[in-house]
């Protein structure tokens, strides 16, 4: 079984006046340590998508099955452990919270943990580590380049250790050679067994990626 | 790190947002701590004014009478077994339990004597009756503070002051001499028209007429002037009576009515002041948070995306909200104690006033603040923890 099943999606929005099909009827799979990118115009679904596919928006029609887990049929808690245990959020602004510092924003995710202190701070420097940011841990976000902002985003979203990682546009903000780094940190955590769903615009990223979606009006076209 | 850690750094960090917040609550538990305070004092000085303006109880020698009866028809009424007040009675007074409660004692001595003008050209002839009354000065000026005096209050002992209406009914004059019981004195002052009996009375020392009258240690009936701001008069009433076997004690219902009347209008009033302020408080409070909620719309999406359930968001909210307010209520305590230091004796207009504060309002205003804190934060709370996740993520 994929670890990712998407039957017959639908999500729309309402607004006082009318209403918006993000994502009509789709339906496909992704297997587990698949590096997916899913591509398509602005508004086409895709960042909608992501959201379905993170526990934060539910559909109107369908269903999404994570490991075996129908996750709409979860309880409001057990979603947000859903998201805690599963999921690791990239963004395209980042989206770090300006008054903790590096190593703060990393292990926000552990704040409701059971973890110890001490537990806390050896994950974190492990992660940071890991992108390059051991010697920034005390910095504030504001004191980061964009790049630097973005692999705080990363450590941040892999410190639950998840098995999917989401990532919407995560190189939207950053010059090209940024870029290309920002990519090859994704690329070695899908070597390392994570599965990856990354929304871009740029299809040279499609290098990385095992297999692209495309996506047109909320339907798949490719 | 924990949760209580995010509320901190949020706290810490965005130091602009928390001083306002702090000071919307200073601001309103200041208000209320100076209020109460100022209340409770200018209260007290309210009632010890009051309650020196005129007497509250008065003692009468007991007596008991018998009517007399002929026929059906009454004819008189006779009193027997009649008691005396002397003046060491007064003393007794000042042994009760609530001695402290008793604020002025003015012991009366009354007789009705002739009075023969010196010059009976100025104004009737003949022999005049009229009520003389021996008083001790000092403490009878203190009770009836709406006497005034055209002339000077009588230092020495053959020194008189008469009402307006035995000024018109004798015909004398401010300095002119007065013959009672053969015994001159001068008239020192005379009390401008009071619209009572004292208009027509002569009022002299006490010892004085005691010995004139000769009714040494005598004394007709007291006043006297108990605050009862803080103790229930009947109970002064009732230790008076206990000490004094042959008196009665009656307290003067109406008189303590209107007092007590007038200084329940005042708190009543401070109590009103600071439910408006409390009000005011809480609607800045909650605009303070509402807006705070509005503003981290984005923070809660992140919350939201990383695992965080809806009550951890609604710990963090809050909890940075009752940080702030436990400190505002401290700096709100200091601050409206020092306030209040200064105002309470301009307002009573009495710089020497010793100002009594409230210890138990450090816990009161710092509970309080807690509480306009939380009331005050529970809707953009509740909001905030309900923000649809779409709407949040949106935003991001």
């Amino acid at each position: 079984m994929s670890l990712i099943e998407i039957n017959n999606l639908t999500k729309e929005y309402k607004s006082a006046n009318e209403t918006v099909l993000a994502v009509n009827d789709l339906s496909f799979s992704i297997e587990q340590k698949e590096f997916v990118t899913l591509l398509g115009q602005s508004g086409s679904g895709k960042s909608t998508l992501l959201t379905v596919l993170g526990g934060l928006a539910k559909p109107t029609l369908g269903k999404i099955v994570v490991d075996e887990i129908n996750v709409y049929e979860l309880s409001t808690k057990s979603i947000a452990d859903y998201r805690r245990e599963y999921i690791g959020f990239v963004f395209q602004s980042f989206q770090l919270v300006p008054y903790l510092t590096v190593k703060e924003n990393v292990s926000l995710p552990l704040s409701i943990s059971d973890l110890t202190n001490r537990e806390q701070k050896q994950l974190v420097n492990q992660i940071l580590e890991k992108v390059h940011l051991e010697n920034k841990a005390k910095r504030l976000i504001n004191e980061l380049s964009g790049g630097e902002q973005q692999r705080v985003a990363i450590a941040r979203a892999l410190i639950n250790d998840p098995m999917i990682i989401l990532a919407d546009e995560p190189t939207g903000n950053l010059d090209s050679k940024t870029s290309e780094d920002i990519m090859k940190i994704f690329s070695n955590l899908n070597n390392d067994g994570k599965t990856i769903v990354m929304v871009t615009h740029n299809t040279a990223f499609k290098k990385y990626s095992h297999r692209s979606i495309e996506l047109s009006e909320g339907r798949l076209i490719n | 790190m924990k949760l209580y850690n995010i509320s901190l750094q949020s706290l810490r960090r965005r130091k602009a947002k928390t001083i306002f917040l702090i000071i919307g609550l200073i601001l309103s538990v200041a208000s209320v701590v100076t209020l109460l305070t100022v209340s409770k004092n200018v209260n007290a000085s309210i009632a010890a004014n009051l309650d020196e303006f005129g007497a509250n109880i008065i003692i009468t020698p007991k007596s008991d009478d018998i009517s007399i009866n002929y026929s059906g028809l009454s004819i008189n009424s006779v009193s027997y077994n009649n008691k005396e007040l002397h003046t060491n009675d007064v003393e007794k007074i000042r042994t009760i339990k609530n001695k402290d409660n008793i604020s002025i004692i003015a012991p009366k001595l009354l007789s009705v004597e002739t009075i023969n003008p010196s010059n009976p050209d100025k104004g009737g002839t003949g022999n005049k009756n009229v009520l003389v009354c021996g008083i001790r000065f000092n403490d009878e000026m203190r009770l009836k503070k709406w006497w005034n005096v055209n002339g000077k209050i009588p230092s020495e002992a053959n020194e008189v002051i008469i009402g307006s209406e035995i000024r018109k009914k004798l015909g004398i004059k401010l300095n002119e001499q007065l013959k009672i019981r053969n015994k001159n004195f001068l008239i020192s002052g005379i009390l401008d028209e009071t619209g009572s009996q004292e208009d027509a009375m002569i009022f002299m020392d006490i010892k004085e007429s005691q010995i004139l009258l000769d009714k040494k240690d005598k004394v007709s009936l007291i006043e006297v002037a108990a605050l009862c701001y803080d103790c229930p008069i009947e109970e002064i009433v009732r230790q008076t009576s206990s000490v004094l076997a042959g008196a009665n004690v009656t307290p003067i219902k109406q008189t303590i009515e209107s007092k007590m009347t007038a200084i329940h209008r005042f708190e009543h009033f401070s109590f009103g002041i600071s439910l408006v302020i409390m009000i005011i408080s809480m609607l800045i409070v909650f605009t303070n948070v509402n807006a705070s909620v509005t503003e981290r719309t984005k923070e809660i999406g992140i919350f939201l995306a990383v695992g965080f359930r809806r009550y951890h968001i609604m710990q963090i909210i809050l909890l940075e909200v009752l940080t702030a307010s436990f400190f505002a209520g401290l700096i709100g305590y200091l601050t409206g104690t020092i306030s209040a230091r200064f105002i309470i004796p301009v307002l009573t207009m009495d710089e020497s006033i010793k100002i009594v504060y409230d210890n138990s309002l450090l816990i009161l205003s710092t509970g309080f603040s807690l509480a306009l804190g939380f009331i005050a934060s529970f809707y953009p709370v509740v909001r905030a923890t309900k923000l649809d996740p779409t709407t949040a993520f949106r935003s991001l």
